[in-house]
C-alpha cells in the first residue's frame, strides 16, 4: 500500500487497525475509520466509478465532502467515500450509471429534527472562525460553531510547515497543525460555545435557522440571530483539456490525502500555480517522498513569497514562469501533462510544448472564497458578516485578525457596546500585505571561532520569528517600513550559536557560520526532510536560488524537537559556507520532460461543470445561439445543476462568457439555494441516512 | 418600439404564446422584468403535465399541452425530458377513495384516460410504497412530465427564431391609453406601441392589470419544492397524496426522466405573499411524509430546494379574457401553480383565437372569464 511511513514532521496515528473490505468484489484493506476514498487511493485506485452521462472516469477530487465525484456504493447505498469512514467487512462498489436505491422498504421510526438555539452561528472552524468564536465567547455571546471536519483548525490542520507572520500575534514559526490545536483549545474552554465538529452546515433558511448535518448523520436545526461565515476558500478550477481526469485536484485535496491521511497519493506531480499554496503543496509533496516535476506559472514572476519559492527551487523543483498547461491526458487517469510557454496575451506557444509523465496535477492557480452562505444570507436578509478567506483570500495569520475584527463587527450589529482595537486592523493590514521590495544583502564574512547568523531572505514579507526567538536579542528588523514587513539583520555581536533562529525561520532562510582556525568554515543549515546521512558524508550544497556551490562535509546533525527541523553542521570553504542554505533533495531525473511533446485532445474540451460534465465549447456555443445574458440559463445544459451546487463552475463562468464574446458584467449570476451538499431524504425525516448499510453492520 | 402585440412576461405562458403568435405572422415583443426567460415561476415548477383536471376548460388546455410538449422532441429536436409517466392519486382512507371515485365519473365523461386501480397495481407502479391501509388510487397513464427549464428554453429558441423580440430586465410601469384602448407600454428603458397587450405576468399579473385600472383576482401563495440526486429509474408516475395533516396539505413527487426525484408540498396554513425564500420547516416536513409513505426514499439524497409562487384565483381556475375597461388588453394569468402545464396549450389556443376568433374555444373564454363569479374551488388544483 502507498502509505507515508517516513515523514520529517508527521507520524502515523498510534493504534491504527487494519481492516479488510471488498472493492468491486475483490479483497481490499485499509485503516478502520479512515475515509474509504483514502484507503482506495492508498491501494493505487484512481478511477472509482464512471459518470452516468458519458462513462468518464470519476475519482477523488475535493476530498472535502463537497462534490460527489468520489461516490461509491457502500453496502448497497451510494455515499461520498471521502466522508464515509471505513469499517471492516464493507462491500464497496463502483457506481456505473445511476445508482439504484436500495430496497429498504420496511417502516421506519421518524422524528422531527432537534433544534438548538444560539445568538451567533459561526460557519467554519478554521483560523478566522476560531479566532472569531474566541472573541464572541469572551463577550458572553452564545455561539454554535459548526465545522465539517472532525478536527478544528480548517486548513491549518493540513499545514506541516512553519508559519510566517508575527510570533507574538499569530504564532509565526509554529506549524499550522499546532496553531490549530492552540486555537481550538481556547474555543473549547469557553462556556457559551457549542462546537459541532464533523458537522457541515447544509442549508441557511430565511427563518434564521441553519440545517447542520451533525456527525454526517443527524439533521439538527440551529436557530440564530446572526451568522458569521468563515467557511474558507477552495482552489479555483482551471480550464484545460483533461482537467476532469482523476489525478487532477486542488492543493487542498492533495494536502488532505498526504498530510491528514498519510496516503502517498502520487509518485510524481506537476503543480500549476506559484502562489504560496502551490509552492507549499510542492514542498509537502517532497516531504512525503513524492517527486515534483515542476511548478508552472502563467505570470512572468513567482506569485508567492520569494523565500518559499527559493526553498522549493533549492530542493530541486524548477519553477517555469510564463508557462501554462496545454492538456492533461491519460487512460482513465492522469498519465502525462503538456505545458507550454505563453505569449503576451497568455496564449500557449505550441512550439514550446513539453510533456511530463506525472500521475497527478495539482491545481493551485488561485483560491475562490467559500462565500455561498454569505451570499445566501444576504439574499435571505439574514444579518451576516464574513471572515477569513470567505471574506478575502489572504494568509491564515491575517485571517485570525480578520476573525476577531468580524466578531466585534457582528457583536456591534447585535447591539453590544464594543470597541474595536484599532491595532488589530493595522496588524491585519500588514499580515495580508503582498510581498514588498527585494533587497541586496551585504556579503557576510565568517569570523574565526564565533558564530553569526546569515540571512538568506531578501524580500519584504510579514515575518519576524528570528527576532523573537533570539535569546540575546541580537537580531532585529531593520526599520524601513516600521512593521514586520521589514527584513532582519544581526546586531554584530552576542550570537551564542544556539541555532534558535535557524530552527525557527519558516523560510528555512537563516544559517549560522563560523570560521575555523585552520581555514574554511562551518555552517549550520536547517533541513526539513528525512536526513539519512551521517557525519563524514559529503553533501551537495546549494545557494539561495538553488545554484550548486560544491560539496561540504557533514560534521554533525541534530534534530530540533520543538521545530521538528534537522540542523546540519557542514564544513566547507568559507566562500561556500556563507552562501550555502540548502541541500539538494530531489534528483534532476524527476524533472525531465519527454523527448517529444505529446498532446491528443482539443482545446475546447475542457470541462467547466464537472458534476454534469459540460465543456467550454458546448457552453460557448449555447451562449451565442441563445444570446444568453443570465448564467442561470446555462442550466439548460445542466451547468450548475450537479451535486456540488455550482461551487466549482461559478468562478469559471466569467471567463467562459468572455470567450463567447459577452462582457461578464452584463450577465446575471447563478441563483443560490439550499442545500450546499447532498443529504439523504431520510435524514430530514429523522430516519438516519445509511439504514441499509448500518443495519447490516450491527 | 412598435409591434402588433406586446406580451408582458416571458414565462410559462408568454413564451409559447409569443411563438404561436409569431408563427401566425404577427410581430411580437415580449417584455420581461427578470434577466432572462422563464425566471419567474416557470423555474419553480416541478414539471407535471396533465389533462386530468376537473374543469372542462383546463382539461381541454391540458390535452393540447400533452400533444405539444412531446412534439418539441419529436418534431423540433429539443430535449425537454418528456416522460409519459402518468399521475397516480393514492387513497389510504375512505374519504379519499370516495372523492376520487366521484371525480372519476366526471373525468371519464370528459373522455380522459383515467381509472381506478387496486393496491397491487399501485404497488406495481410505485415499488416500495406502503401497503398498510392502501385502498388503491386513480391512475391516468396519458399524463406526463417534462423539464420546465428545458421547455422554456425550447420555446424561447423557437420564438427568437420565429422573430419574436425579447426585452429582458424591463418592468412595465405605465400604460398610455386613448379612450378604451391601451396604446403604449412604458418601461423605464423604452416605450412599446402595440395593437394588443397580453398580460402573462404570472405572480405580477394583478399589478399589471392595476396599471390599467383593472382588478384581477390573482394573489400568490407559495410552495416549497426540492430535487434529489439522480438514481436508477424505478418510479413511473407522479404520486399525489392529497391527505392533509396538521402541518401540511397535499404533497406529490415523481422521478423525472433524468432520474432525480422532484417533490413539493402544500403548507398549512397556506403561505400568502411573494416571499420565495426557503424555510427550515420544509425539508423535515416533506421528508417525514414521503418516507412514511415510501420508505425506500429515505436513501435518496436531496440536492436542492426552492420556493415558488402559485398565482391563485379564488376558485382555483385561470383568468383568461379581455378587459372590459380596456378592450385591447388580454389577461392570461392566475394559473394557480399550473402555468407550466397549461402554457403550451393555452399559448396555441390563444394565438388561434386572437387571429381567427374564439370559435370552438369559446367555452374556455366563458369558463375562465375574468368576470365570472369565482365561486367554488377546483377539486384537483
Amino acid at each position: 500500500m502507498d502509505r507515508i511511513t517516513e515523514h520529517p514532521v508527521l507520524s502515523p496515528k498510534e493504534g491504527r487497525v487494519e481492516v479488510r473490505f471488498t472493492f468491486d468484489g475483490k479483497p481490499a484493506s485499509g485503516y478502520e475509520g479512515e475515509p474509504i476514498s483514502s484507503a482506495l487511493v492508498a491501494m493505487g485506485v484512481k478511477r472509482f466509478s464512471s459518470h452516468a452521462k458519458d462513462g468518464a472516469p470519476q475519482g477523488i477530487f475535493c476530498a472535502n465532502g463537497q462534490c460527489s465525484q468520489c461516490a461509491l456504493i457502500v453496502d448497497g447505498v451510494a455515499v461520498k467515500s471521502c466522508v464515509t469512514a471505513l469499517r471492516a467487512g464493507m462491500d464497496v462498489r463502483s457506481v456505473e450509471g445511476l445508482p439504484p436505491l436500495p430496497l429498504s422498504d420496511g417502516p421506519r421510526e421518524l422524528a422531527k429534527p432537534r433544534r438548538v438555539s444560539c445568538e451567533v452561528l459561526v460557519i467554519g472552524g478554521g483560523p478566522s472562525g476560531l479566532a472569531a468564536t474566541v472573541e464572541l465567547g469572551k463577550l458572553g455571546i452564545a455561539v454554535v460553531l459548526a465545522d465539517d471536519k472532525a478536527d478544528l483548525g480548517g486548513k491549518l490542520v493540513l499545514q506541516t510547515h512553519k508559519f510566517f507572520g508575527s510570533e507574538a500575534d499569530c504564532y509565526a514559526g509554529t506549524r499550522g497543525v499546532d496553531i490549530a490545536r492552540k486555537l481550538s483549545d481556547q474555543v473549547k474552554a469557553l462556556p457559551g460555545v457549542t462546537v459541532l465538529a464533523n458537522s457541515p452546515v447544509v442549508g441557511l433558511y430565511a427563518d434564521r435557522a441553519a440545517g447542520v448535518l451533525v456527525d454526517y448523520r443527524d439533521y439538527v436545526l440551529v436557530d440564530f440571530k446572526a451568522v458569521l461565515v468563515a467557511a474558507g476558500a477552495r482552489e479555483r478550477s482551471v480550464l484545460f483539456p483533461g482537467n476532469d481526469l482523476p489525478g487532477v485536484f486542488g492543493a487542498g485535496a492533495f494536502q488532505t490525502l498526504v498530510n491528514r491521511d498519510l496516503v502517498k497519493c502520487s509518485k510524481r506531480v506537476l503543480v500549476l500555480g506559484s502562489g504560496n499554496v502551490g509552492l507549499i503543496a510542492a514542498y509537502h509533496a517532497l516531504q512525503a517522498g513524492i517527486e515534483v516535476a515542476g511548478i508552472v506559472e502563467i505570470l512572468p514572476q513567482v506569485n508567492g513569497y520569494k523565500v518559499h519559492a527559493d526553498k522549493i527551487v533549492r530542493a530541486g523543483v524548477p519553477v517555469y514562469l510564463n508557462t501554462t498547461i496545454v492538456a492533461v491526458e491519460g487512460e482513465g487517469r492522469v498519465e502525462r501533462v503538456t505545458v507550454a510557454e505563453v505569449d503576451e496575451k497568455r496564449r500557449p506557444i505550441l512550439s514550446t510544448a513539453r510533456t511530463y509523465e506525472v500521475d497527478t496535477v495539482l491545481v493551485a492557480a488561485g483560491l475562490s472564497p467559500c462565500d455561498e452562505f454569505l451570499r445566501q444570507a444576504r439574499d435571505f436578509d439574514i444579518p451576516a458578516v464574513a471572515a477569513g478567506d470567505a471574506e478575502e483570500i489572504a494568509e491564515a495569520s491575517s485571517a485570525m485578525f480578520g476573525g476577531r475584527i468580524a466578531a466585534l463587527a457582528l457583536a456591534k450589529l447585535l447591539g453590544r457596546a464594543v470597541e474595536l482595537d484599532e491595532s488589530w486592523v493595522a496588524k491585519r493590514e500588514v499580515l495580508r500585505s503582498r510581498p514588498g521590495d527585494t533587497i541586496v544583502r551585504e556579503p557576510v564574512v565568517p569570523e574565526t571561532g564565533t558564530w553569526k547568523p546569515v540571512f538568506h531572505c531578501v524580500q519584504e514579507i510579514p515575518c519576524d520569528p528570528c527576532t523573537t526567538v533570539c535569546p540575546t536579542h541580537s537580531i532585529a528588523l531593520k526599520p524601513v517600513r516600521g512593521s514586520i514587513m521589514d527584513l532582519p539583520r544581526y546586531s554584530g555581536k552576542d550570537c551564542r550559536g544556539c541555532n534558535a533562529c535557524v530552527a525557527a525561520c519558516p523560510g528555512l532562510a537563516v544559517s549560522l557560520v563560523k570560521g575555523l582556525d585552520g581555514g574554511g568554515a562551518e555552517v549550520v543549515l536547517p533541513f526539513e526532510f528525512p536526513a539519512p546521512f551521517e557525519p563524514g558524508s559529503k553533501l551537495a550544497l546549494l545557494d539561495r536560488e538553488g545554484a550548486s556551490l560544491g560539496e561540504g562535509e557533514l560534521v554533525k546533525k541534530v534534530f530540533n524537537r520543538k521545530y521538528k527541523t534537522w540542523l546540519l553542521t557542514v564544513a566547507a570553504p568559507s566562500e561556500i559556507a556563507v552562501r550555502a542554505i540548502g541541500v539538494r533533495v530531489q534528483s534532476e531525473a524527476a524533472t525531465r520532460s519527454l523527448p517529444e511533446p505529446r498532446v491528443e485532445r482539443l482545446s475546447d474540451e475542457a470541462i467547466v461543470c464537472r458534476c454534469e460534465r459540460v465543456t467550454v465549447g458546448e457552453i460557448v456555443r449555447y451562449i451565442k445561439e441563445y444570446r444568453v445574458r443570465d448564467a442561470n440559463q446555462l442550466k439548460t445544459l445542466r451547468v450548475g445543476m450537479g451535486a456540488c451546487g455550482s461551487k466549482t463552475c461559478t468562478p469559471l463562468l466569467p471567463q467562459v462568457f468572455r470567450q463567447a464574446g459577452v462582457d461578464p458584467a452584463e450577465v446575471a449570476g447563478l441563483t443560490l439555494r439550499p442545500l450546499s451538499i447532498e443529504v439523504p431524504l431520510g435524514t430530514f425525516a429523522g430516519a438516519g441516512p445509511l439504514a441499509a448499510g448500518k443495519d447490516r453492520m450491527k | 418600439m412598435k409591434s402588433d402585440i406586446v406580451i408582458v412576461g416571458a414565462g410559462s405562458i408568454g413564451l409559447p404564446l409569443s411563438y404561436y403568435l409569431s408563427k401566425k405572422g404577427l410581430k411580437v415583443v415580449v417584455l420581461e422584468k427578470e434577466a432572462s426567460w422563464g425566471r419567474g415561476q416557470n423555474r419553480a415548477a416541478i414539471g407535471g403535465i396533465r389533462a386530468t383536471h376537473s374543469d372542462a376548460a383546463k382539461i381541454r388546455i391540458g390535452q393540447e399541452s400533452l400533444d405539444i410538449v412531446p412534439r418539441l422532441e419529436t418534431e423540433h429536436g429539443f430535449h425537454v425530458e418528456w416522460k409519459r409517466g402518468g399521475y397516480l392519486f393514492v387513497a389510504y382512507d375512505e374519504t379519499r377513495e370516495n372523492a376520487f371515485r366521484e371525480l372519476l365519473s366526471v373525468q371519464k365523461a370528459a373522455g380522459l384516460g383515467i381509472d381506478w386501480i387496486d393496491p397491487d397495481r399501485v404497488a406495481g407502479l410505485v415499488p416500495g410504497i406502503r401497503r398498510e391501509d392502501l385502498r388503491g388510487g386513480t391512475w391516468s397513464p396519458g399524463d406526463g412530465s417534462a423539464s420546465p427549464l428545458l421547455v422554456a428554453s425550447a420555446f424561447y429558441k423557437l420564438a427568437i427564431d420565429a422573430g419574436v423580440e425579447f426585452r429582458f430586465g424591463e418592468t412595465v410601469g405605465e400604460f398610455d391609453r386613448e379612450g378604451r384602448r391601451a396604446t403604449r407600454a412604458r418601461t423605464g428603458k423604452d416605450v412599446y406601441e402595440a395593437g394588443l397587450f397580453i398580460n402573462a405576468a404570472g405572480a405580477d399579473a394583478a399589478r399589471i392589470a392595476e396599471l390599467l385600472g383593472e382588478s384581477l383576482p390573482v394573489n400568490p401563495d407559495s410552495h416549497e419544492a426540492g430535487v434529489t440526486e439522480p438514481v436508477e429509474r424505478f418510479l413511473g408516475p407522479m404520486v399525489v397524496d392529497i391527505r392533509p395533516d396538521s402541518e401540511s396539505g397535499n404533497y406529490y413527487y415523481y422521478q423525472i426522466a433524468s432520474g432525480q426525484i422532484v417533490f413539493c408540498i402544500t403548507p398549512k396554513p397556506q403561505a400568502w405573499g411573494t416571499d420565495a425564500r426557503s424555510t427550515s420547516s420544509f425539508l423535515p416536513l416533506v421528508a417525514r411524509r414521503m418516507v412514511e409513505l415510501h420508505p425506500r426514499l429515505a436513501n435518496v439524497k436531496v440536492r436542492r430546494t426552492w420556493r415558488g409562487l402559485y398565482p391563485m384565483t379564488p376558485d382555483g381556475l385561470p383568468v383568461v379574457g379581455y378587459a372590459r375597461g380596456t378592450e385591447n388588453v388580454l389577461a392570461a394569468a392566475g394559473m394557480c401553480g399550473q402555468g407550466f402545464m397549461l402554457g403550451p396549450g393555452l399559448g396555441k389556443i390563444l394565438a388561434e383565437a386572437t387571429v381567427n376568433g374564439p370559435g370552438a374555444y369559446g367555452f374556455i373564454f366563458d369558463e375562465l372569464s375574468p368576470y365570472r363569479t369565482f365561486e367554488g374551488m377546483e377539486l384537483l388544483k
